[in-house]
């Protein structure tokens, strides 16, 4: 097996008193879509900025595309695209404007920029002149120039820091396409994201929770080893009150209760407790087994509920 | 990790860009100082002419009204007799008049008489800026009108004669033109550059610009270049007036002039970048911009207050601002017509200020994201 594409060994980065990502390890292999999931806060930008060459980390091993820090954050920098949930490109400028200006700051050689600009606009299939103004584009059109620039300079691995944020449900899925296309081309996708839909997707995943990296895994080995238990979804046959709601959400026949638009899902805390309890559950609820969703996997890990 | 010249290229080309499309910073730049050289360069005029001089004759003799003569027939008073000395008085203090001339009734018979002949000039102290001026006058007019009044008789044993070299006139626009231009650029340059840096922390961009190899000093001087370009053609157009509209002369020579012209927009517009790196925000660097561009060429750069008359601590603060050297150089260009022979210090304090902003802001630009 080759080298892995992003290799950390107990990655610490602190800022002053605060630990904002807590020795964490892991490694992910060339050609992988991979997936970085947590709450706001929970570190995910400071670990992408980390392996983008933008932030020294406080202490750990870091190696991305073959290189680390001791290699300089340059020596990083030209292996690896980025794009940021912030920024994509410069309004007032046009797409070919604001192609050329990462183009001479990555001193791109004029023909192979020509060439590979042409490549990746064909890519992303876009319909609009370069001289078209970055603001008159469409959200989602955005994201996608933004994408190509990032892989204008061919980089091994590419970072995406929530790159559909804002971005239309159908623009959403043209982005993910684009992305198994890249995937497809052998690079490396690392990417984080809040929408589950867009999680599924990734071939592994990794949930972060105050800065630490919690559960590693493909979503469905996630979904089984975070629920060992049988899970039901709960259709109300009533309206309930608030307290049978709290109620239910402590009840012991539960190792995990949550709303789920106006249904729940549940997984039961044990046989013997699920058989004692199922008849009388059955008579205010509609209880059809499931497999547990990735959404169920995240509020139970990252959220930390039962 | 040498400086790249494609990459600094990238960055100015980049703003550029920005610049053509920003109507603001264009019409700030280029029209504001136009509009500032021209309302100021009328407002402050330092030439006082036609002052209103009260004046109570009680003497009514011949010398008397030869005095009066003598300051009547100056360009700079206008005679408006009082019936006495009191109501010469009132007149001042209710602001109907500058200055009072008052006349004893016994002035021409003790001049005849051998005595000294006494009359009084009252000038209204309040107003700081006329006093000055019209005091230099009082003795100008008083010597004349002894020589007039004691007619053949008196001949001075020797003449003090004064002239005024540079601006032999004393033209207070020659002298406050190049003061303003120094205000109006310096502002103007650190405003130019305040906010580029702090508005790519603020949108942003500034991640994506350091997760390329660029760095800081390729940064830098990518945005101070087309911004010096646009101050520059700013400075141009100030230039274009102060020569046609107000007559300033121009004497030294004109490389001179742009030279020491780039060295202090460079100046201001780095001390703008430094700003706007420390700052981050846009709103504090507009504060800081205000502050420390305003006050020191407004106050510390001797064009309103001269430098040698400040206590030392000020005046040191004032030898760090590029702003009075800046104020020495156009004078010196533009009235005296000397070189670089003898403006040499000027150009080596601003591009020592130079250098020292760059490389503070180089330094200080760091890597450190939020």
């Amino acid at each position: 097996m080759s080298a892995p594409a992003v290799e950390t060994r107990d990655l610490v980065v602190r800022y002053g008193d605060f630990t904002a990502v807590d020795h964490i390890s892991f490694s992910v292999a060339p050609g992988e879509v991979f997936g970085f999931l947590g709450a706001n806060g929970a570190g995910k930008t400071t670990t992408i900025r980390v392996l983008c060459g933008l932030l020294r980390p406080s202490a750990g091993f870091v190696r991305v595309a073959g290189r680390g820090y001791e290699d300089g954050e340059r020596a990083i920098k030209a292996k690896v695209g980025y794009m940021s949930q912030k920024f994509t490109l410069y309004n007032d400028l046009t797409v070919a404007e604001n192609l050329d200006f990462i183009a001479g700051l990555r001193k791109l050689d004029p023909g192979y920029y020509a060439r590979r600009r042409r490549e990746l606009l064909e890519l992303i299939s876009f319909q609009k002149g370069l001289d078209a103004r970055v603001q008159d584009l469409s959200g989602g059109t955005k994201q996608q120039v933004s994408l190509a620039a990032a892989l204008l300079h061919d980089p091994e691995i590419v970072f995406l820091d929530e790159p559909t944020a804002g971005v239309t449900p159908a623009g959403r899925e043209r982005f993910w396409r684009l992305i198994r296309l890249v995937a497809g081309q052998g690079k490396t996708v690392f990417v984080t994201t809040h929408y589950m839909d867009e999680a599924e997707q990734c071939g592994r995943i990794g949930l972060m929770r105050d800065g630490r990296l919690v559960a590693l895994d493909s979503p469905a080995g996630l979904k089984k080893s975070v629920f060992p238990e049988p899970v039901f979804e709960f259709d109300p046959l009533r309206s309930l009150s608030s307290s049978e709601l709290s109620a239910y959400a402590a009840h012991e026949a539960f190792a995990f209760f949550e709303s789920y638009g106006p249904r729940f899902h549940a997984a039961a805390a044990g046989p013997e407790a699920w058989a004692r309890w199922a008849p009388e559950l059955g008579k205010t609820f509609r209880i059809r087994p499931i497999a547990p969703s990735l959404e169920d996997v995240f509020v139970r890990v990252v959220e930390g509920r039962r | 990790m040498t400086f790249s010249w494609r990459r600094a290229a990238a960055v100015a080309r980049k703003e550029w860009f920005h610049i053509r499309r920003d109507p603001f910073t264009l019409a700030l730049a280029l029209v504001l100082p136009l509009v500032m050289i021209l309302v100021y360069g009328y407002a402050i005029d330092f030439n006082i002419k036609d002052v209103r001089l009260a004046v109570s004759d009680s003497d009514r003799s011949q010398a008397s009204r030869r005095l009066i003569d003598t300051f009547a027939s100056s360009d700079y008073f206008r005679v408006h007799p009082v019936a006495s000395a009191d109501d010469a008085v009132r007149d001042v203090a209710a602001e109907r008049a500058r200055t009072a001339l008052i006349i004893p009734p016994r002035f021409e018979k003790d001049l005849l008489a051998g005595r000294e002949g006494r009359a009084q000039v009252l000038i209204d102290g309040a107003d700081n800026a006329t006093v000055g001026p019209v005091s230099q006058y009082v003795g100008a007019i008083q010597t004349l009108a002894c020589r007039r009044i004691a007619g053949a008789d008196l001949t001075p044993s020797y003449q003090l004669r004064t002239r005024f070299l540079f601006n032999p006139e004393l033209n207070s626009r020659w002298y406050v033109i190049p003061g303003l231009t120094v205000v109006i650029m310096a502002i103007l340059s650190i405003f130019l550059t305040a906010l580029t840096v702090a508005r790519e922390w603020e949108n942003g961009s500034m991640e994506l610009l350091l997760s390329t190899p660029v760095q800081p000093i390729e940064i830098i001087a990518g945005k101070a270049a087309p911004y010096a370009a646009l101050a520059m053609l700013a400075m141009a157009f100030v230039y274009i007036i102060a020569r046609t509209v107000f007559g300033v002369p121009f004497a030294g020579h004109l490389w001179v002039f742009g030279l020491g012209c780039l060295l202090f927009l460079v100046a201001y517009l780095a001390q703008g970048l430094l700003i706007s790196v420390v700052a981050r925000q846009q709103t504090i660097a507009m504060q800081f911009s205000m502050l420390t561009g305003m006050l020191p060429s407004n106050l510390l750069s001797g064009f309103v207050f001269p430098i040698a008359n400040m206590p030392a601590p000020l005046r040191v603060i004032a030898s760090i601002f590029p702003g009075r050297y800046y104020v020495e150089l156009l004078r010196g260009v533009l009235l005296k017509g000397v070189s670089i022979d003898i403006l040499w210090p000027q150009f080596v304090a601003m591009a020592v200020f130079a250098t020292l902003m760059i490389v503070l802001s180089t330094l200080r630009f760091g890597r450190r994201l939020p």
